[in-house]
């Protein structure tokens, strides 16, 4: 079976999640293998968290913004 | 659409103005109100009715590409969301024969016997934005248009390159449903053609027929696109760079040719078409597209009569370059393309700017006849008990219920911890789906909300003010996004979309639990306002605001207020610039609201909305004054390149130059006889980057007044696109008529000045003859543009952007062309962007109206997602304050020890703060440490799912 | 004196002009009345499908 990694995105709330609804908007395909969090800003994102993702078994961390 | 949501909006559907009496401030109007059928507060909008209307009929919203029935809506977001009968081709109403749609309507909200009412209303004044008209079918049918199946107009492409239109997106030939290859845009049908009585540019064409090249172009990569201008016209802001970047990326073809006719030969169409150095071509397309113009309402006349307004000969609002925003008739005024063709930021525009005018005739009233929407206090103790979480997951029609199976994702959210209740929706955003969630947080004492929809960021605010209805905290929803970025970017692998979306929702259902009521916090509002600039757009803006009936201060570095509009001596529509100059000062200066400060420079702005100190500097000394707003109307400057021996040779002028020659008698300009104007001297790529907008209008006004005064005097028109945009083409074809020689150079071979013994010539080539011309020159007259002010330093002081051109960069290109990324700062004019005096005019009325909001509201609203320091565990270490991109931590004396503090006002909740606090002293509202990380534990569970599912041969 | 002035506002249209002037007039502390022959207000841009240059969504 092929590898399917999971990624844990975290997404800017102004830029890139607003990005990634874009995206939508203009029907683009991606891989399905992402979870996305929205923050209003990356500066928000503790490296606690992108540790507590990999911790509990995140194969990549996307932090968008 | 929030217009459908404010307890101040009453909309009025299917309605037309009858009468109107009264004077300014008291209006009686009658409107006719034709019957819908359906009662608007039973109907749910669930398409029952319309799945079974027998009649079909064109669908007119699709423009015709489409089916629909008798009984319908418009589009799924319409509103008000109500369906309705078309009277002409209902069967019960024409027929008596049918009443299907009665019968399968659950709420019964089908009315055959509505009848035609009459409604009076008591209004203080009247804004008229009908918009506006289409151009005749019998002007498109010149091109073929309903003759040959595959000349279609601009909308009817909108709506194919539309995802939810009538071929879900796909760009295909009416004649045969096949892609076509080669594609033409035929601009200026029904426009700039004195023929068809449309002698006026529509100004908006050439920018959406790029748009709609490009979207097809990208959904059709393989098609080959022409279009044919008569002139490229995309003088907005940054509307030539997004111009040249699409027909780079694209590679359009662009070809200067009117093309007079399309004919059908064989399956293709094929374009006969003379090019400006006078060849014949004759090409072939499989589909044309005729960027058809703006016509004038066709309600224009009817409303006239009715009013008493004049229109101009072109059947728009006739109105004055002082009063871009006014008709004749006082308390009418008029706004967006009946004023005149236009596109939508220029629309928003004069929108708020006529909220303006409305403001000032009815400030006495403000306030009187608004209603407050009350909500009822929070239910404190729902709030605190544990955590009753309801879900709802949306349909959004076939948007998500197409790819995600909703039916499995409800099951599923039902089984996860706390959830009371899971549901789906049809349309969430509907407004009976909202009454639903209302009733449903009562019913289930429900005290959590998830909505599995589409995006927070257009429709949270929405499901928050329903959780204020049913007496919840707006902080107390969290929605999983399952439209935007799930459905509709996995439309190819259902399952595994709904397994994403599954995940989405638990990671929601995660959060929700651990999100707490935030409190709304509000910050008063000092009712003052600095204008910074004293020209014609400061002192209309400071006149608007003060007629409003707000305190302003107006600064101008000059000793003299005027600005720019001091150096023009002439107008295209016949008035007096000096005049309409002289009228605002005057009014300025007697204004009792308005402190003028000349010679006064701002050197300090510090504070946040609602509550700013600045510091006003003048050589005797300084003043400090608070206010609650700033516009910023610090215009711009002439260009003045070196070019052509500019500032050298008395014989070279700029246009604003000329406009003070027109005044004198005799002098330069009386003794030459051959006067020459090059356009775009310095601008559109060469020196600056961008078009002025109005060097086109000028050189045509100034031309015109030459000719007018010395008949046998000789002027050119050296250009590259002449964009006499809107009714100023008509001065255009006036000048060509009055013996004016337009002639158009290219990009690369600029016109040269030479100099033989005394006299000058401007060499240029000639696109027709193919031919060098030297022009004699007496007076070499310059078109340079307009350079940005000195914008840099005030950037930096109120902290809001430039554009790369050096202009001040608006909170949205299109819905926001007034506000400034920082609140409560708002621009005009020249210090926007380049753009003739009526619309600076408008301009400055539409800052005024945006400052006045929270002025008028007494307070901001601050979204409680900023920082909260907790000064029990703040250790005084400052690195949040160094940290805050936006200056709002400070660090305060609590006892004898530093804690930081959170300017509540300036904080947009970035979170930069929370994230480096050494000692977590810092919580962010809705983004707290504890629910980010619920969320990344519950993200967790969809890995150890996937590893469970896996075959085990891995871990061996 | 005259009579006291209305606080109401009739806005003639309901494309996007007329909403955004029903919207700034209601944040201004106006009663709108919003009138349009159609049966719902959007106007043409609610036809459109993204806006230049920004190629945003209309809606």
């Amino acid at each position: 079976m092929a590898f399917e990694p999971k990624i844990l995105s975290f997404f800017c709330h102004w830029c890139c999640y607003a990005a990634a609804d874009s995206a939508g908007v203009a029907r683009y395909q991606y891989p399905p293998n992402n979870r996305v969090v929205r923050v209003m800003c990356t500066g928000r994102i503790d490296p606690r968290f992108i540790v507590e993702a990999f911790y509990v078994g995140a194969d990549g961390v996307l932090v968008g913004g | 659409m929030e217009a459908g949501r404010s307890p101040n909006i009453e909309i009025i559907t299917l309605a037309e103005l009858k009468e109107l009496s009264g004077k300014p401030g008291n209006f009686k109007a009658k409107l006719e109100v034709r019957p819908r059928y359906v009662d608007p507060t039973k109907c749910t909008a669930c398409g029952m009715c319309t799945t079974y209307c027998p009649k079909e009929i064109v669908d007119e919203y699709n423009e015709g590409l489409d089916f629909t029935a008798s009984i319908h809506i418009d589009y799924p977001q319409a509103v008000p969301t109500v369906y309705y009968i078309d009277e002409k081709s209902c069967l019960r109403l024409n027929h008596e024969s049918c009443q299907l749609c009665a019968n399968v309507c659950g709420p019964n909200a089908i009315e055959f016997d509505e009848k035609p009412e009459e409604r009076e209303l008591e209004v203080g004044a009247v804004v008229l934005a009908i918009g506006f008209g289409r151009v005749p079918e019998e002007v498109l049918e010149r091109y073929g248009y309903g003759k040959y199946p595959d000349v279609l107009t601009s909308l009817e492409i909108e709506r194919l390159t539309c995802a939810s239109g009538p071929t879900e997106g796909e760009i295909v030939r009416p004649s045969d449903f096949a892609h076509p290859h080669r594609i033409a845009f035929l601009q200026c049908v029904g426009s700039r053609d004195e023929t068809c009585g449309n002698g006026y540019c529509s100004t908006v064409c050439c920018m959406y027929a790029m748009k709609e090249a490009s979207v097809v172009k990208e959904h059709a990569p393989e098609a080959e696109i022409d279009l044919f201008f008569m002139d490229i016209r995309t003088m907005g802001k940054g509307f030539d760079e997004a111009f040249n970047r699409a027909v780079e990326k694209y590679g359009f073809r662009t070809i200067y040719a009117r093309v007079p006719k399309v004919e059908q030969v064989g399956r293709k169409l094929a374009l006969t078409y003379v090019t400006e150095d006078g060849k014949t071509h004759r090409d072939f397309y499989d589909m044309v597209v005729l960027s058809v113009g703006l016509d004038a309402p066709a309600d224009a006349e009817r409303l006239a009569d009715l009013l008493g307004i004049e229109l101009n000969k072109f059947g728009f609002a006739a109105t004055k370059t002082a009063a871009p925003l006014e008709t004749n008739v006082p308390g009418i005024f008029v706004a967006g393309a009946f004023q005149g063709p236009k596109d939508i930021p220029e629309s928003v525009v004069q929108a708020h700017g006529v909220a303006a005018e409305c403001s000032e005739l009815l400030a006495e009233a403000r306030g009187q006849d608004v209603v407050h929407k009350e909500f009822p206090p929070e239910d404190v103790e729902l709030e605190r008990e544990e955590p009753r979480i309801g879900v709802f997951v949306c349909h959004c029609g076939v948007n998500i219920a197409s790819v995600v199976d909703v039916e499995a994702v409800r099951d599923y959210a039902a089984k996860l911890p706390h959830v009371v209740l899971s549901e789906n929706v049809m349309y969430s955003c509907s407004q009976d789906a909202q009454a639903d969630l209302v009733k449903k947080i009562k019913e289930y004492r429900l005290n959590r909300i998830v909505i599995a929809a589409c995006s927070p960021r257009t429709h949270e605010p929405l499901f928050q003010e329903s959780l204020r209805e049913a007496g919840l905290n707006p902080a107390l929803i969290e929605m999983a996004n399952i439209r935007d970025q799930c459905a509709w970017v996995h439309a190819e692998d259902p399952e595994a979309a709904t397994k994403k979306a599954m995940d989405q929702v638990r990671m929601a259902v995660a959060k929700a639990a651990r999100l707490e009521p935030l409190e709304l916090q509000k910050v008063p509002v000092t009712p003052v306002a600095l204008v910074i600039g004293g020209g014609a757009a400061g002192m209309s803006a400071a006149l608007s605001v003060a007629d409003q009936g707000y305190e302003v201060h107006l600064v101008e570095r000059e000793e003299e207020l005027g600005g720019n509009l001091r150096r023009v001596t002439g107008l295209l529509s016949g008035e007096d610039p000096q005049k309409i100059l002289d009228d605002l000062i005057k009014r300025v200066q007697k204004h009792e609201k308005i402190k003028v400060h000349t010679g006064t420079t701002v050197e300090n702005i510090s504070g946040y909305v609602g509550n700013f100190t600045s510091t006003l500097r003048r050589p005797e000394g300084s003043e400090v004054v608070n206010h609650g707003v700033v516009i910023i109307a610090t215009g711009g400057r002439e260009n003045r390149p070196e070019r052509f021996g500019l500032g050298e040779n008395d014989r070279v002028l700029t246009q604003l130059d000329l406009e003070d020659e027109l005044t004198r008698k005799g002098g330069r300009l009386s003794r030459a006889r051959s006067i020459v104007m090059i356009q775009c001297v310095g601008s559109r790529g060469d020196g600056l980057n961008y078009c002025s907008k109005l060097c086109c209008q000028q050189a045509v006004k100034n031309a015109l007044r030459i000719k007018k005064r010395y008949p046998k005097k000789d002027v050119y028109v050296l250009f590259r696109d002449m964009r006499t945009y809107g009714f100023s083409e008509d001065a255009y074809r006036e000048a060509r008529k009055a013996g004016v020689i337009f002639l158009r150079y290219q990009a690369e071979e600029k016109p040269e000045l030479v100099t033989q013994g005394k006299s000058l010539r401007v060499k240029v080539k000639d696109a027709l003859l193919g031919e060098e011309l030297l022009l004699p020159c007496d007076l070499l007259v310059l078109s340079v543009g307009i350079a940005p002010g000195e914008n840099e330093e005030l950037s930096k002081l109120i902290k809001a952007p430039l554009t790369g051109d050096g202009f001040f960069l608006e909170a949205h290109v299109k819905l926001m062309p007034v506000e400034l990324p920082v609140e409560g700062v708002y621009v005009c004019g020249l210090a926007h962007a380049p753009k003739p005096l009526d619309e600076t005019l408008a301009q400055a009325r539409a800052a005024a109206a945006k400052a006045v909001i929270p002025m008028a509201k007494g307070f901001v609203e601050v979204p409680p997602i900023v920082s909260r320091v907790d000064q029990a565990k703040c250790i005084g270490c400052g690195i949040c304050a160094d940290l805050c991109p936006y200056g709002a931590i400070r660090l305060v004396k609590v006892g004898k020890r530093k804690k930081a503090e959170t300017i509540t006002a300036s904080c947009k909740g970035c979170g930069i703060c929370a994230s480096h606090c050494p000692v977590l002293a810092i919580s962010m509202g809705g983004f707290t440490d504890e629910a980010i990380l619920a969320q990344i534990e519950a993200f967790g569970e969809f890995v150890e799912k996937e590893a469970a599912e896996e075959p085990k041969e891995e871990a061996a | 004196m005259g009579k006291k002035k209305s606080g109401k506002v009739l806005v003639l249209g309901g494309g996007v002009t007329g909403v955004q002037t029903a919207l700034d007039l209601a944040s201004l502390g106006y009663y709108v009345y919003l009138v349009d022959k159609k049966a719902s207000i959007g106007g043409v841009m609610a036809q459109l499908d993204k806006t230049f240059p920004t190629n945003d969504c209309s809606l």
